[in-house]
C-alpha cells in the first residue's frame, strides 16, 4: 500500500519536474474511497521554493501524522528545479462524504491553492475517538497506542519519551533574540513530571514566554517517522550577550510515565495491555548557538549594543522654566529587539544644567515572535542660571540583522528659555565657597563727598599737563640759577658798574637841581649842576675826582670818540657853572643851563 | 607793570593745567543728588542719577563706588562687582571700595583659587596699588616743587646751614618724587597690561577656540573677574588666576 504511495507521490514528482518552470501547486489523495479507521496520505506538491504553505482545515479527519516535508532539488544542464511536498497521514472518523478543502501556498509572492478533493468515508473497523487531551494536568495521550508498533515503544523507554531543546534559529547575531522551545514528545501516557533543573542559559540574558495557560498544549507530530504527542513545555527568547559558540546546557525532568508491560495471557491481551507506573528521568540534549559579533565595519558613534529594529522619540515637558526649577526630559525607544538590556543613550546637556540619572520604566511583550514594546528614560534636569539653551538631539542607533546594517536615527533638539530664578538660592549656596574673615553684616555706605568728577577717561598720570607741572619746579630752579650767574657776571667789572651808574648818578644831582631852582636859589641850583655833571664824567670816564680837569674830560671824550662840538658844549656848560657859583651870569637863562646840562649828558650816554 | 603782566599770565597757565585735576563741582549737584536717592532708598533713582553722570562723560572713584553700592543694594550683583572693580582700578587702595568688591565676590557663582605669589611680590603689589595713580601724580609734582624751592634757596641762602639742610632737603625730596613716579608708572603699566574683564551673561561656555564648533571646556558664571589675554573676530580670550585659558564670546563679558 505504502509503495503505491510512493509510487503516486513520484509521479507527482516526476510531473512536477516536467513542468519545471511552470508553476504546478496540486493535492492528491492516496485513496479516494476510505474506511473508517483506515489511514490514507493526503499530499500537497508544488515545484519550486514555496512560502507560507497553509494546510485546509482536515474537518471530519484525525491528523495522524504530519506535516511531513519533503524537498528535492534537480540541476540539469544548469537548469535548477526544487519541487517541495507536503504530506499528511489521515484517519477518518465518521462515514459520510468529506471534502478536503483547498491548500494555500505562496510562490515568488503569488499565491497559489488546490482544488478541494472529494472523499469517501465507509464504514470500516471500530475507531476510538481519540481525543486531544486539552488541558488536564498530567496530560493522558494514550494515542499513541492505536498506532505503530507497541512492542518496540515497551521495549526501549528512552526512545517513546524524551525531551528535545528546539532553537529558532541556529546562528544568530549578537544581541539578536532567538527562541528556544523545550518540547516533550511523548508516545506513552505520563502520570506526572517534576522539573529538576533549568539551565541558567550562561551567555543570554532570557525573557521567558507566558503561556496562556498553565497546562501543557499537546499536539501530534511524526517525529523520525513515528507519532508522538508533544507538548511545550517552555518557550524562552534568548539575547545571547557575546559572540562564539555558546552551548545551552540540557534540561532534566522526571517524569512518570506509564510503561506497557508484554501481555502475559490471553486474557490480558483481549482487555488491554498491562501497565505499569515508571520513573524515568529525561533530559534534553544540549543545543550550540553560534553567535556572530557585530560587523565593526559601519559601526555609529554612540552605538550602545541596540539589535532589532526601534524607533526612538524624545520630549521635554516644558520649554520655558525659570533657573533652579526642574525639567523632564524623556527618552522613548520602542520596537522590537533586546529592549530590556538598552543602556542610557548618552546625552549631551548643556554644561550648566545639573542631570540626574534617568529614571527607567518599561513595557514589553514576550510572544514567540520576540519581546516587542517600549522602554522609557527619564532625565530629571535642573537649569542653575538663566539663559536660552540648546538641547542637542539624542545620538540612538542600533543594528538590524534583517537588513545586517546599522541604522541611526535623527533626534529632536530642544530650545529651552531659562529665566531668572525666583530666589537667588543658588548664590547662597556657594556663600562658604570663600574663606573671607567676618567683614561685617553690610556693605559700606557710599562716598557722600562731592568727589572728584572729571571728564574724559584720560589719567592725569601721563598727560602733558602732568608733565608741565612736573617740570615747573627744575624749571625754576634753572632760571633761578642762570640768573644767579648772569648777575655775578653782571656786575664783575667795578668800572663797567660805574660807568652804567653813570647817568643814574647824574639824573640824581640834576634832579636835585631842579629842585633847588624851583626853590629859587640859584647858587645851590649851579652847584648841583656842575657836581651832576662832574660826578657824572668822573664815574663814566673812569677818572678819579682829584685829576678831573677840563682837559682830562676832552681827552677822555675823543678817547670815546665823542665829537667835537659835544665836547665843546659840555665845557662851555662846565665853565658856566663854575662861573655861576661865584658870580652871577648874563645872557642864558637858569633854565637853559639846565636843558644844556641834561642834552650834554643824553649826548653822551648816547655815544657811549 | 611787566612784571606785574607776567605773574597774571603765569596764574593763567597754571589754571589751564589745573583744570582737569580741578574741575569738579560742575554736576556735583547731580551727584549730590544721586546720593540723596540711594539715602532715602530709591536705589533706581540713584543709578539713574550716577549714570546720567557716567554719559555726560564724568569719571570718578566715588561715582563707580556709589553705583556699585547701589547695583548691589537693587539686587544685581554683577553689575555692582563690575563697577566695584572699575573703582577699585581707579584707586586700589581705597578700604571701602575693597571690602565691598569682597562683599559682591561672595555672592558671584564661581570659586576661584588665587594662586599664591611670592611675599617680595605681594609686598610690591600692595604698595603699588596702595595709592590711586592721581594721588601719586601729584604727589610727586609737589615733590619736585618743593625739592626745586629748596634748590633755588640753597643757591640764595648766605647762612650755610641753611645752605646745607635745603640742598640735602633737596636731595631728599626729588629722591621720593622720583620714587612717586615709579609706583605710578608700574601701577599704570599694571593696569594697562592686566586687562580685565567681568563676565556678564549667567553661564557662559568656555571655548578652546574662537568658534562655536569648538570643544567646551568650562563654564564661568555672571561676576566672575577674568584676564584678558587677547581678542579675535567677536571672540576674547581669557585666563584664569589659575591659568587656565578659554575662548569666549566678546559680548558675554565687560570689560573693566
Amino acid at each position: 500500500m505504502r509503495a503505491r504511495y510512493y509510487i503516486l507521490f513520484f509521479l507527482t514528482w516526476i510531473t512536477s519536474v516536467a513542468l519545471a518552470q511552470d508553476v504546478h501547486f496540486s493535492a492528491s489523495a492516496s485513496k479516494n474511497q476510505v474506511a473508517t479507521g483506515e489511514i490514507f496520505e493526503v499530499t500537497f506538491s508544488v515545484n519550486g521554493n514555496a512560502e507560507n504553505f497553509t494546510p485546509p482545515s482536515f474537518s471530519g479527519f484525525q491528523v495522524a501524522g504530519g506535516p511531513n516535508v519533503s524537498q528535492s532539488m534537480t540541476s540539469i544542464n544548469g537548469n535548477t528545479t526544487m519541487s517541495m511536498g507536503y504530506s499528511y497521514d489521515l484517519m477518518p472518523v465518521k462515514v459520510g462524504d468529506y471534502n478536503i478543502g483547498a491548500a494555500s501556498i505562496t510562490i515568488n509572492g503569488k499565491k497559489y491553492t488546490t482544488q478541494p478533493i472529494h472523499i469517501k468515508v465507509v464504514k470500516g473497523a471500530p475507531v476510538r475517538q481519540q481525543r486531544q487531551s486539552q488541558g488536564q494536568g498530567g496530560a493522558n495521550p494514550n494515542g499513541g497506542s492505536s498506532i505503530g508498533d507497541l512492542d518496540e515503544a515497551s521495549s526501549d523507554i528512552s526512545k517513546s519519551v524524551f525531551i528535545r531543546a528546539v532553537v529558532s534559529r541556529p546562528s544568530v547575531y549578537q544581541g539578536d533574540q532567538l527562541m528556544l522551545t523545550y518540547k516533550l514528545y511523548t508516545r506513552l501516557n505520563l502520570e506526572g513530571s517534576q522539573l529538576d533543573k533549568m539551565p541558567d542559559f550562561n551567555g543570554f540574558w532570557n525573557e521567558e514566554i507566558k503561556q496562556p495557560s498553565q497546562n501543557v498544549q499537546w499536539r501530534t507530530e511524526v517525529y523520525n517517522g513515528k507519532e508522538y504527542n508533544v507538548g511545550d513545555l517552555k518557550q524562552v527568547i534568548l539575547f545571547p550577550d557575546h559572540a562564539g559558540d555558546i552551548t545551552i546546557e540540557p534540561m532534566a525532568m522526571t517524569l512518570v510515565v506509564d510503561q506497557p508491560m508484554p501481555a502475559r495471557d490471553i486474557m490480558e491481551q483481549f482487555f488491554g495491555h498491562n501497565i505499569k507506573p515508571v520513573k524515568y528521568p529525561a533530559k534534553s540534549n544540549k543545543v550550540v548557538v553560534h553567535v556572530k559579533p557585530l560587523p565593526d565595519a559601519g559601526k555609529p558613534e554612540g552605538f550602545n549594543g541596540a539589535v532589532g529594529k526601534f524607533t526612538v522619540s524624545t520630549s521635554v515637558d516644558k520649554n520655558e522654566l525659570r533657573a533652579n526649577e526642574t525639567l523632564n526630559y524623556k527618552v522613548t525607544i520602542r520596537g522590537s529587539g533586546n529592549i530590556k538590556l538598552l543602556t542610557a543613550p548618552t546625552l549631551v546637556f548643556p554644561a550648566d544644567f545639573e542631570k540626574y540619572d534617568p529614571k527607567v520604566t518599561d513595557s514589553t511583550i514576550t510572544t514567540e515572535k520576540g519581546v516587542t514594546g517600549y522602554r522609557t528614560f527619564t532625565y530629571l534636569i535642573i537649569p542653575r542660571h538663566e539663559g536660552d539653551f540648546t538641547i542637542d538631539p539624542i545620538k540612538f542607533s542600533y543594528y538590524n540583522p534583517s537588513t545586517g546594517s546599522y541604522v541611526s536615527l535623527p533626534g529632536q533638539s530642544f530650545k529651552i528659555k531659562v529665566k531668572k530664578g525666583l530666589h537667588e538660592n543658588s548664590v547662597t549656596a556657594y556663600s562658604d565657597q570663600q574663606d573671607v574673615k567676618q567683614l561685617g553684616k553690610d556693605i559700606r555706605y557710599i562716598k557722600t563727598g562731592s568727589g572728584d568728577l572729571q571728564k574724559g577717561n584720560e589719567p592725569f598720570f601721563g598727560s602733558i599737563s602732568y608733565y608741565i607741572l612736573l617740570l615747573l619746579g627744575p624749571l625754576a630752579f634753572g632760571g633761578a640759577w642762570w640768573y644767579r650767574k648772569w648777575h655775578a657776571q653782571y656786575n664783575a667789572d667795578v668800572v663797567k658798574v660805574k660807568g652804567r651808574r653813570a647817568s643814574k648818578v647824574a639824573a640824581k644831582h640834576l634832579a636835585n637841581a631842579k629842585k633847588q631852582l624851583a626853590a629859587g636859589n640859584s647858587k645851590l641850583y649851579y652847584e648841583a649842576v656842575f657836581r651832576g655833571l662832574y660826578g657824572y664824567l668822573s664815574d663814566k670816564l673812569n677818572i678819579p675826582v682829584a685829576e678831573l680837569t677840563k682837559e682830562n674830560i676832552a681827552a677822555g671824550l675823543r678817547k670815546r670818540g665823542v665829537d667835537e662840538p659835544l665836547i665843546s658844549q659840555l665845557t662851555d656848560t662846565l665853565d658856566l657853572c663854575e662861573m655861576a657859583r661865584y658870580a652871577p651870569v648874563s645872557g642864558i637863562s637858569e633854565q637853559e643851563v639846565f636843558e644844556k646840562a641834561k642834552v650834554t649828558i643824553d649826548g653822551i650816554e648816547d655815544k657811549i | 607793570m611787566a612784571l606785574k603782566i607776567r605773574y597774571n599770565r603765569m596764574a593763567c597757565l597754571l589754571v589751564v593745567l589745573l583744570l582737569p585735576v580741578l574741575a569738579f563741582a560742575a554736576d556735583s549737584a547731580k551727584f549730590e543728588q544721586g546720593n540723596g536717592l540711594y539715602a532715602k532708598g530709591n536705589y533706581k533713582g540713584a543709578i539713574g542719577a550716577y549714570n546720567s553722570l557716567l554719559k555726560d562723560g564724568y569719571t570718578s572713584e566715588a561715582l563707580y563706588y556709589n553705583l556699585g553700592n547701589a547695583h548691589y543694594k537693587n539686587g544685581d550683583n554683577t553689575e555692582a562687582v563690575y563697577y566695584f572693580e572699575k573703582a577699585h582700578k581707579l584707586s586700589p587702595g581705597d578700604e571701602d571700595v575693597n571690602i565691598n568688591l569682597q562683599f559682591a565676590r561672595l555672592k558671584t557663582a564661581d570659586k576661584l583659587d588665587q594662586p599664591t605669589q611670592f611675599f617680595l611680590t605681594r609686598w610690591w603689589q600692595g604698595l603699588m596699588l596702595g595709592f590711586s595713580l592721581k594721588g601719586l601724580a601729584i604727589f610727586s609734582i609737589v615733590c619736585f616743587l618743593l625739592a626745586s624751592g629748596a634748590l633755588i634757596s640753597y643757591l640764595y641762602a648766605v647762612s650755610v646751614g641753611v645752605k646745607k639742610g635745603s640742598f640735602y632737603g633737596a636731595i631728599v625730596l626729588f629722591a621720593i618724587g622720583v620714587f612717586s613716579i615709579v609706583l605710578a608708572s608700574s601701577q599704570s603699566d599694571y593696569f594697562n597690561n592686566n586687562r580685565e574683564a567681568v563676565i556678564f551673561t549667567a553661564s557662559v561656555t568656555v571655548k578652546s577656540a574662537p568658534s562655536n564648533a569648538a570643544k567646551n571646556l568650562f563654564v564661568l558664571h555672571d561676576g566672575t573677574k577674568v584676564s584678558i589675554t587677547g581678542r579675535n573676530a567677536g571672540w576674547t580670550k581669557i585666563k584664569l588666576p589659575n591659568g587656565t585659558e578659554g575662548w569666549i564670546i566678546s559680548t558675554d563679558a565687560r570689560e573693566i
